[in-house]
């Protein structure tokens, strides 16, 4: 492992912590409460999430993404704390997402948080979004210092910890990896129910044809858009069956593109992660972000991971897929290092990058 | 320039004093999108939230008054889901 064992600048609890988490920077609505106890152990007390889903075929906007945060956001919360068995008055801080996200959506979210925090007299913490997804990852899998790849709709980047910063050593030229699933999951009209990239991935088991995509690596970085066009482009061929097999010999079925398309991106990530890892002589891989429940990315990793003498760790769906006790995890561990935001400076950003943040709890 | 700009005020009463200056505070934190044509003030008077806003165009001036009379909504209703526990903290 590269480096000596510093010492955590985080102390031991001194007594119990409890942190309310609040997620809305996409269309999943999380709440969660977290508690750090005395004896150093980190416990999920309520993890609840809704998620806005929209007719096959569509994406989701801002301004129905937002309608729809703050319909449920309050019954969510409700059922957190009921979950939990905790009240308000026994939370230490509540924590929200500041960014990165659609703006919309993150601004319901951060005026509820506000409302709380002056009802109940708590101080906010404003959280990234990406280093909520690694926090919890680390604190769910154990992993000691692994290169991580965040892959979700909104974010896709290789990170790797260094001096109390996530760095980013490689991410996507243009759009995410989920977005460009998502995208193709629109193009062939596959139900966003419970997500679309969990539909392609069903789809991609019945798939027969590894057609040719390009393969766009650069450097340490990914580009996606090229790739999401040329697979469009095979659903106006001669040879696409959109409704399926049909039994001619040369066809092209949705299933086979899926197929096609999740192995020519994870295969992509793969590579940039392999790459970090190479970089630093890291031994540990971290899968975080919704597009980390894939499975066959995770047997994708695991390859390269057994040929490294590496160990691949990712979570299940309550904690890959956007959730609010993410949030509630960074932000305690920013608390109980002392950071609070002060409510002028709870505004909402729809950028904010993983580096920008100051790690303060680990050495 | 302004005496041509387009002008609305909501005034909207709470339950008291101190909900109308929560709903201040939690507000006005964030600015207007389009800052340079929509002028906001808020403020509160007894348990009365008033908000007033000079637009450039009509167009602003709803697209203003809607926005801020959504996110009253929302914090309103938050007050309503949490207020009554707030009272009453926990005896320890």
């Amino acid at each position: 492992m590269p480096g000596k064992t510093r010492k955590t600048p985080l102390k031991d609890a001194d007594r119990d912590y409890l942190a309310l988490g609040l997620e809305g920077s996409a269309n999943k609505l999380g709440a969660g409460i977290m508690k750090h106890s005395k004896d150093g152990a980190a416990i999920v007390l309520s993890n609840i999430r809704h998620t806005y889903i929209t007719p096959p075929g569509e994406g989701f906007q801002p301004r129905d993404t937002a309608l729809h945060h703050r319909e449920w956001a309050l019954k969510v919360i409700n059922d957190c704390l009921t979950k939990a068995g905790v009240s308000m008055h026994e939370i230490d801080c509540i924590c929200f997402t500041k960014g990165p996200g659609m703006g919309a959506p993150l601004q319901s979210v951060a005026l509820i948080a506000r409302t709380l925090s002056l009802l109940f007299s708590k101080p906010l913490v404003g959280v990234n979004h990406c280093v909520g997804h690694i926090e919890m990852g680390r604190e769910i899998t154990g992993a000691q210092n692994p290169v991580v790849l965040y892959v979700s709709g909104g974010n896709t980047q290789v990170i790797a910890y260094s001096r109390q910063c996530y760095r980013i050593f490689g991410e996507t030229l243009d759009i995410a990896v989920g977005n460009c699933l998502d995208r193709f999951a629109r193009i062939i009209n596959l139900s966003n129910d419970p997500s679309p990239g969990y539909n392609i991935e069903q789809e991609a088991k019945k798939g027969n044809r590894l057609l040719s995509l390009p393969y766009a690596t650069k450097g340490m970085d990914i580009s996606l858009s090229g790739i999401l066009s040329a697979a469009e482009a095979y659903t106006l061929d001669k040879r696409f069956r959109a409704q399926g097999a049909t039994g001619d010999e040369d066809m092209i079925t949705p299933q086979d593109l899926c197929f096609s398309l999740q192995e020519t991106v994870f295969a992509m990530l793969v590579e940039i992660t392999e790459r970090a890892m190479a970089h630093i002589g890291s031994k540990e891989v971290l899968i975080v972000g919704g597009v980390g429940s894939n499975e066959r990315l995770q047997q994708m990793m695991g390859v390269m991971a057994q040929e490294r003498q590496a160990r691949v760790f990712a979570t299940d769906e309550r904690f890959c897929i956007d959730n609010g006790i993410m949030i509630a995890q960074a932000g305690l561990l920013s608390y109980r290092m002392g950071y609070e935001t002060p409510l002028a400076k709870t505004t909402c950003t729809q950028r904010f990058r993983t580096d920008e943040v100051h790690v303060a709890w680990r050495a | 320039m302004t005496e041509n700009w387009h002008s609305v005020t909501l005034n909207i009463p709470f339950a008291s004093e101190k909900h109308a200056l929560i709903a201040k505070q939690v507000i006005e934190v964030d600015s207007e999108l389009q800052f340079h044509v929509v002028k906001r003030t808020i403020e509160v008077d007894g348990h009365v939230l008033i908000a007033a806003f000079s637009t450039l165009t009509v167009r602003l001036a709803r697209l203003a008054a809607n926005a801020f009379l959504e996110n009253v909504d929302l914090v309103v209703r938050t007050l309503e889901r949490f207020g009554e526990e707030a009272e009453n903290p926990p005896s320890s």
